[in-house]
């Protein structure tokens, strides 16, 4: 009875907890639907000119903050995106637009270009995609400001980067009307975000599961891993005993006729 | 055939038998394991009514293209809680909890199961679990993240999450005692005589599923409080701005998930081997060859559960090594359809409705398992994960195999459980219109899937609006089906015809050589086994 008293408060704590609000993340996505980036933010394109990101945004247009040099999820994440755009039957560079941005400063105009080039030879609509699809490098100032304006958030680990995979879809003015999260995308929710910005009209993320990019060091990490390991054991232990204890004591009478 | 007695003198059925209590007490107080069976079957039923609303109003928002009944951040609720009553409360429990507990010591000659008073706590606690996940639906909104509570989502997200993972860890430990349960029972209380290779077949899947049970639900315990951790305490065990593993999560997720799948199927393929003896009059083709791969399926099921990360970010090799598992766990399932199909060849079959019912498991289980190899393929899973694709599959095989059983079980196991006879035509066109209406619903969903159409979507193209209309008509007639068995079988409970006749089906094991209904102690004296199962005369 005694446990069960005590097992109340525990309930209510489950209950009333409040969760980490979104806003206080460190790492990942923010979401600032019908929000607006900032329209003077500057760009340097692949010419090396620099540019402002609002005189290049007159159509729903997905921009994606990565940086190239990234070993991780970045490449997949353009993967992805290339293959979508393949896949879908609008028309890059007339129905929509697709901006990618370096978001490490130290970046220059040749790593852009020398990417763009790697995903224009693995894709179908590379004509399409030459004009369609740019990629830019940006000063530290302009990135903090268009990557909270989107609310994409990351952090520096020595040389690299721990960040998520999102793609963020604008509406022909600037403003935010979708997120899609992960690596690979749908050519259906593609298209049904694309034809959504056209009309200003925001969207709700449909993939929760954002997917990070970061490096991981089991040897740094012993407390998840005692966890797991420790009632890993205790489960197996308790079984085995049981399993032994049923197989080799005596089976009593227990059925007395 | 076994020979049908009629005998009505001398006994009082359980159903007589209150124990000196009265009104609900005879029941809610009582641990005789037929009592709980059925307090979990009328629970369950009220919990599977509120699932198919739930279902239903998903399919009808998704009759037309754009919002018609409700928002996106409702449906998101709506098919994340109606996955949780469905997979916790329903499924989980589902065969073992009701029929397990009222069959299972008959089946094997015992007068009860071995922790009679652990039983009836096991059900207070699905109560419990279930009365949490009530509690969810209130207050911050109920909660969105899919009944997979992924990271990170899960610590992120404002709505109720808490409740309802608290209420799948409380009805873990539902699912555990019960396991524990059933597996002590087996050991220690099979009748004399009863060899391990003498038991009957259900038993066997209680026994194997016992075992996934005790092992594999402390690790989705252990899971869900490593979430609390993160929400309350911002340990940061699976968030990467501190240091942790995403990925972790969905590895002991689905560790124990996809063993849980098995915790649902196979008590189902165990009530399919009872029913398709009895209906064939033969005796089941490979018995042994169905309990290893019974052992085989609980065994490998522990090693695919990296099947459901193909597109999470997982190595190369895991990727294969998991694939490669699931294409070998797929092989004891297509032994045990190969075994039913064999009983049936040259039997001498009467399509009864528990038959009815079984043959179209065998049908829908077969589509449920191809289409979970296009799935377990890595390349063709990369096309179609998270689509239409996956959710129709699922379907096919858990509400398609544990439904379809269930059903059939019902019908198979009524006469002796309430001791009145349902209206049989009733019960046919019950399952007839249940079945053209499950195939209508979930039968375009692998059409949408492929072309592209995305689960846990509120919204989709005009493109993809055939289909879908189709689908929801599917699913009216589903439920129609669903609303004429329930009313039948409710019905027949109640006022049905009353039937004392020991084997009205001519089974031979022992739950129909008893009286019907079955008396307290199942067996005036505990019978001596000397033959092997599934004989017929």
């Amino acid at each position: 009875m005694k446990k069960i008293l005590l097992s109340i408060p525990v309930v209510f704590l489950f209950i009333v907890a409040p969760a980490q609000t979104e806003s206080d993340i460190e790492i990942g996505v923010v979401e600032r639907l019908n929000e607006y980036i900032p329209l003077d933010a500057m760009l340097v394109d692949e010419n090396g000119d620099t540019v402002i990101i609002g005189d290049l945004i007159d159509k729903p247009t997905i921009l994606n903050f990565v940086y190239y040099r990234c070993p991780g999820i970045c490449s997949p994440l353009m993967d992805g995106l290339a293959d979508v755009m393949d896949a879908t039957d609008l028309v890059l560079g007339e129905d929509y637009q697709a901006l990618t941005i370096s978001f490490d400063p130290r970046e220059a105009t040749f790593l852009a270009v020398r990417k763009k080039n790697n995903y224009l030879n693995l894709m179908e609509k590379k004509e399409q995609a030459e004009k369609g699809w740019q990629f830019f490098t940006s000063d530290s100032a302009s990135i903090v400001r268009l990557t909270e304006a989107a609310g994409f958030r990351y952090k520096a680990t020595g040389n690299d980067f721990i960040h998520s995979a999102t793609l963020i879809i604008l509406d022909p003015k600037g403003k935010i009307t979708r997120y899609m999260n992960g690596i690979y995308f749908l050519p259906f929710e593609m298209k049904m975000s694309i034809v959504e910005a056209a009309e200003g009209k925001a969207g709700p993320t449909i993939n929760r599961v954002l997917q990070y990019c970061y490096s991981y060091d089991p040897e740094g990490q012993k407390y998840v891993l005692n966890i797991t390991k420790v009632s890993a054991t205790l489960i197996l232990f308790f079984a085995v005993v049981l399993l032994t204890v049923l197989l080799i004591v005596r089976k009593r009478k227990t059925n007395k006729s | 055939m076994s020979s049908s007695q009629t005998e009505n003198k001398g006994y009082k059925s359980y159903l007589e038998e209150d124990g000196g209590r009265k009104g609900i007490f005879k029941w809610i107080l009582s641990t005789d394991h037929k009592r709980i069976g059925l307090l979990y079957l009328y629970s369950m039923m009220g919990w599977f009514v509120i699932g198919v609303v739930l279902g239903l109003l998903m399919k009808l928002e998704l009759i037309a293209p754009g919002q018609t009944l409700m928002g996106a951040q409702a449906y998101n609720a709506t098919f994340t809680v109606h996955g949780v009553i469905m997979i916790f409360l329903i499924v989980i429990p589902g065969l073992p909890a009701v029929f397990g507990n009222f069959m299972l010591p008959i089946q094997i000659g015992a007068k009860d199961v071995f922790f009679p008073r652990l039983n009836l706590f096991s059900w207070y606690i699905y109560v419990l679990g279930g009365i949490l996940v009530i509690i969810s639906l209130f207050g911050n909104g109920a909660p969105d993240t899919g009944w997979t509570f992924y990271a990170p989502y899960s610590f992120k997200t404002g709505t109720n999450m808490l409740p309802a993972a608290l209420g799948a860890f409380v009805l873990g430990f539902s699912s555990i005692l019960t396991g524990l349960n059933f597996i002590v029972t087996i050991h220690r209380m099979r009748a004399p005589g009863m060899t391990w290779f003498k038991m009957p077949l259900f038993p066997w899947t209680l026994y194997g599923t016992g075992w996934i049970q005790l092992l594999a639900t402390p690790i989705v315990g252990i899971t869900l409080l490593m979430v609390a951790g993160e929400r309350i305490l911002g340990i940061g065990f699976f968030d990467p701005a501190k240091g942790g593993d995403p990925l972790l999560y969905q590895h002991l997720f689905w560790i124990y998930s996809h063993p849980a799948v098995y915790i649902m199927i196979l008590p189902a393929m165990g009530a399919i081997s009872e029913i398709i003896p009895t209906f064939t009059r033969k005796t089941i083709f490979g018995y042994k060859a169905i309990v290893f791969s019974t052992l085989a399926i609980a065994f490998v099921g522990y090693f695919v559960w990296g099947h459901h990360m193909y597109t999470s970010g997982m190595s190369g090799t895991a990727l294969w090594a998991f694939s490669l598992l699931t294409f070998i766990v797929a092989i004891p399932s297509a032994i045990k359809v190969f075994n039913w199909i064999s009983t049936m060849h040259q039997g001498s079959i009467s399509t009864e409705v528990p038959f009815l019912w079984a043959a179209s498991f065998i049908f829908v289980f077969m589509i449920g398992g191809l289409t979970g190899l296009v799935l377990g393929s890595l390349a063709t899973d990369v096309h179609v994960h998270d689509t239409a694709f996956v959710v129709a599959h699922f379907h096919f095989i858990v509400f398609g195999g544990v439904g379809f059983a269930f059903f059939g079980a019902m019908h198979y196991w009524f006469p002796k459980i309430f001791g009145r006879k349902y209206d049989s035509s009733w019960a046919r066109t019950g399952w007839i219109t249940f079945f053209i209406g499950f195939v209508t619903l979930y039968g375009p969903m692998f059409y949408l899937g492929i072309k592209g159409m995305p689960r846990r979507y509120f919204d989709y193209l005009e493109e993809f609006h055939g289909p879908n209309i189709i689908s929801t008509f599917g699913a009216l007639v589903m439920i129609a089906g669903f609303l004429i068995i329930l009313v039948n079988l409710v019905k027949s409970a109640r006022h049905g015809e009353r039937t004392t006749e020991m084997n009205p089906w001519g089974g031979t094991n022992l739950e129909w050589q008893i009286p019907t209904p079955p008396p307290l102690e199942n067996f005036d004296e505990i019978p001596v086994i000397e033959k092997a199962t599934y004989k017929f005369d």
